[in-house]
């Protein structure tokens, strides 16, 4: 935890306890007093220096072997590498025996895995193999994914994770294909980050998927042409939209609830974004300039059957999550929200069947649905006590009313007349909003003081 | 604790040696070819100098040899190799590791383009036709620093390739010739 931001909480809420009777001034002062001497010795720092040696000693090794390496023979090459390698695994081991130097013997354990990845890169020169490059990149993340495992260490495993999203990277931008095989090495780490319970490093794996799903994106556009980006970001939507829901039901489950909140973050990050970008005009009417069609056709079999596979399991989800919380207080909100993603759902559908002519009128029944959802969220976040959801509500709201603001004055104002209205609407409307964010988000921290 | 991490070592240092393991084999079990080459582009930004091989098969006109004529980019492709009069040079291309004569050798490919008219590199112009253009994992050779430019140069003489190509049809570069003297040569250690 953060000290000085715990100190500052701390400082707020002592004047309470205090009045309650639950702590006496006395108490309270030595407690402040307490925490902000150990303020000076945080522990983050240590932790911090030794990765950032790490990394430049890391940094250091690569570019003096690349600028001696020709005058060394091919077997002291080998022994260097793998005499670095076997040394540095060796003095984690030493710090990290015992326990006693956790923090600077996990910081070795990543030197380890670079020298690793270094020794992968050295040796295909040093034999002049000039395989398909991301092979590597892959067989680094697995070394490190082994380290991971058998250290039990969380950053070794966030490393791995780093690599792997480097491999599905090159592997989809690189050679244009979608990229399967990073979700069994993204798989692989759930057992580890459940055991002992890694919780940042679960939200890093949530990023990393989430950065293997924008990586996909222009693969599967590619692959299937014209008219699939609109039918591919519905897909995409539901499928966001079925990890919040499922982030939801873990809240209700003890096993995972830790990882609750993280899973619902990315859920309704991604719902949000992608609800975003259906509510675009041209993503609708499928005209994006010169080297597109101006519309865009029916869906195809394989894209009506993608969609509707993907509606059923967000519909099965939603219903699942209201027998779960039928019963509890807060269900009664859900049912407004349900109604606004029955009524998403079902225009999805729809919109596969129709050509381009209609996407503008689409356009404007998603943007009214999208408006209704961000509301809803709001509300959800009020009665959840989840400031997040609040918070990507407003933002959501004012990014989508200026986006449309742009796409309906921008050619029908003068243009002095449009920056003019434009700031106007920024100032005021950013001030309102703002102000209102502030006014919930407070409410919810007073309403958790008073649950407290 | 000793125990895991001996244990990874143990891993790692295996996935290393069947990098060298593998590419070893081809050295020492695969047939010898000897190929025409260009040598272009001679810098690695972080590995030093290396000489960027541009072999006479590394664009075939789907037109001129049999075999199959449709190809997926970055799809596998089969290229098999006769002798010529001093180098080896393609007869079919295919999507399938084919069957062949003994005399002949079949070489594992990736496809890194299709289509668009052959470039003719004497004359430096297009000729019509399709094409396909074809990487073996043995265009990058590393060298010295300082030597990989030189090679570059138009009076560095003729620079050939020997490579050996193992029963899969991986290939790996033997040595480098130059105006007929072996100048590098591949060994273990």
């Amino acid at each position: 935890m953060n000290t000085g931001r715990f100190v500052k909480r701390l400082r707020d809420e002592l004047p309470i306890w205090q009045e309650r009777g639950w702590v006496t001034e006395d108490n309270g002062r030595a407690i402040i007093e307490y925490l902000e001497a150990q303020q000076g010795e945080s522990r983050h720092l240590p932790t911090a220096i030794a990765i950032f040696g790490v990394l430049l000693l890391g940094a250091g090794v690569i570019t003096w072997f690349a600028a001696n390496w020709t005058g060394i023979g091919k077997l002291v090459k080998l022994m260097i590498l793998l005499g670095s390698l076997y040394s540095t695994y060796a003095i984690a081991a030493f710090l990290l025996r015992e326990n006693r130097y956790t923090r600077t013997g996990e910081a070795v354990l990543l030197l380890g895995i670079i020298l690793f990845g270094a020794n992968i890169m050295l040796i295909a020169q040093i034999y002049h193999i000039d395989a398909h490059f991301p092979n590597g990149i892959l067989l680094w993340a697995l070394g490190g994914l082994v380290t991971a495992w058998l250290m039990k260490s969380a950053p070794a495993m966030v490393a791995t994770l780093a690599l792997g999203c480097l491999w599905t990277g090159s592997e989809t931008i690189g050679f244009g294909r979608v990229h399967w095989w990073y979700l069994l090495l993204w798989v692989a780490i759930l057992p580890a980050v459940y055991r002992w319970q890694w919780r940042r490093t679960f939200v890093f794996a949530l990023v990393t998927l989430a950065l293997w799903s924008v990586f996909t994106f222009p693969a599967v556009d590619a692959d299937f042409g014209t008219g699939a980006r609109l039918f591919l970001m519905q897909v995409y939507f539901l499928a966001y939209l079925a990890i919040f829901i499922i982030g939801l039901l873990m809240d209700n489950w003890s096993p995972a609830e830790r990882f609750a909140r993280a899973v619902q973050g990315l859920g309704i990050i991604g719902t949000l974004t992608c609800g975003y970008a259906l509510t675009s005009p041209n993503l609708q009417s499928g005209s994006f300039g010169y080297y597109e069609a101006a519309h865009r056709q029916p869906a195809d079999d394989q894209w009506i059957l993608l969609n509707l596979v993907a509606t059923a399991v967000a519909v099965l989800l939603s219903g699942w999550h209201y027998l779960r919380t039928r019963h509890t207080e807060t269900s009664k909100w859900f049912e407004y929200g349900r109604l606004v993603l029955a009524a998403a759902l079902v225009v999805m559908i729809v919109s596969l069947f129709v050509d381009g002519v209609h996407g503008g009128p689409l356009a404007i029944v998603m943007n009214v649905l999208f408006f209704a959802g961000v509301v809803w969220l709001v509300y959800a976040g009020m009665q959840m006590g989840n400031r997040l959801l609040v918070n990507l509500g407003f933002v959501y709201f004012a990014v989508t009313l200026l986006t449309r603001y742009f796409d309906t004055f921008w050619t029908l104002f003068n243009r002095s007349l449009f920056f003019m209205v434009g700031g106007l609407l920024l100032i005021v409307g950013g001030y309102w909003l703002e102000r209102q964010r502030r006014r919930i988000t407070s409410g919810i921290i007073a309403d958790r003081r008073d649950a407290s | 604790m000793i125990g895991r991490v001996v244990l990874i070592l143990v891993l790692q240092t295996i996935a290393l040696g069947a990098m060298v393991g593998m590419k070893q084999w081809t050295l020492s079990t695969g047939r010898p070819v000897l190929l025409e080459t260009e040598p272009v582009d001679p810098r690695s930004l972080f590995r030093g100098d290396y000489v960027r091989l541009n072999y006479a098969i590394s664009q075939i006109d789907v037109e001129l040899v049999e075999g199959d004529d449709e190809f997926e980019r970055h799809g596998d492709i089969f290229v098999v190799l006769e002798q010529g009069d001093k180098y080896w040079e393609p007869r079919s291309i295919h999507r399938q590791y084919p069957a062949v004569d003994e005399d002949l050798v079949v070489i594992r490919g990736e496809v890194i383009g299709t289509g668009g008219p052959t470039f003719d590199p004497e004359t430096s112009e297009l000729l019509p036709g399709s094409s396909v253009l074809v990487g073996y994992g043995i265009e990058n050779y590393f060298v010295p620093e300082g030597e990989g430019r030189a090679l570059e140069q138009p009076d560095a003489g003729q620079i050939d390739i020997e490579i050996a190509v193992d029963r899969a049809g991986n290939a790996a570069i033997r040595s480098l010739i130059i105006d007929g003297d072996v100048r590098y040569v591949e060994s273990l250690l």
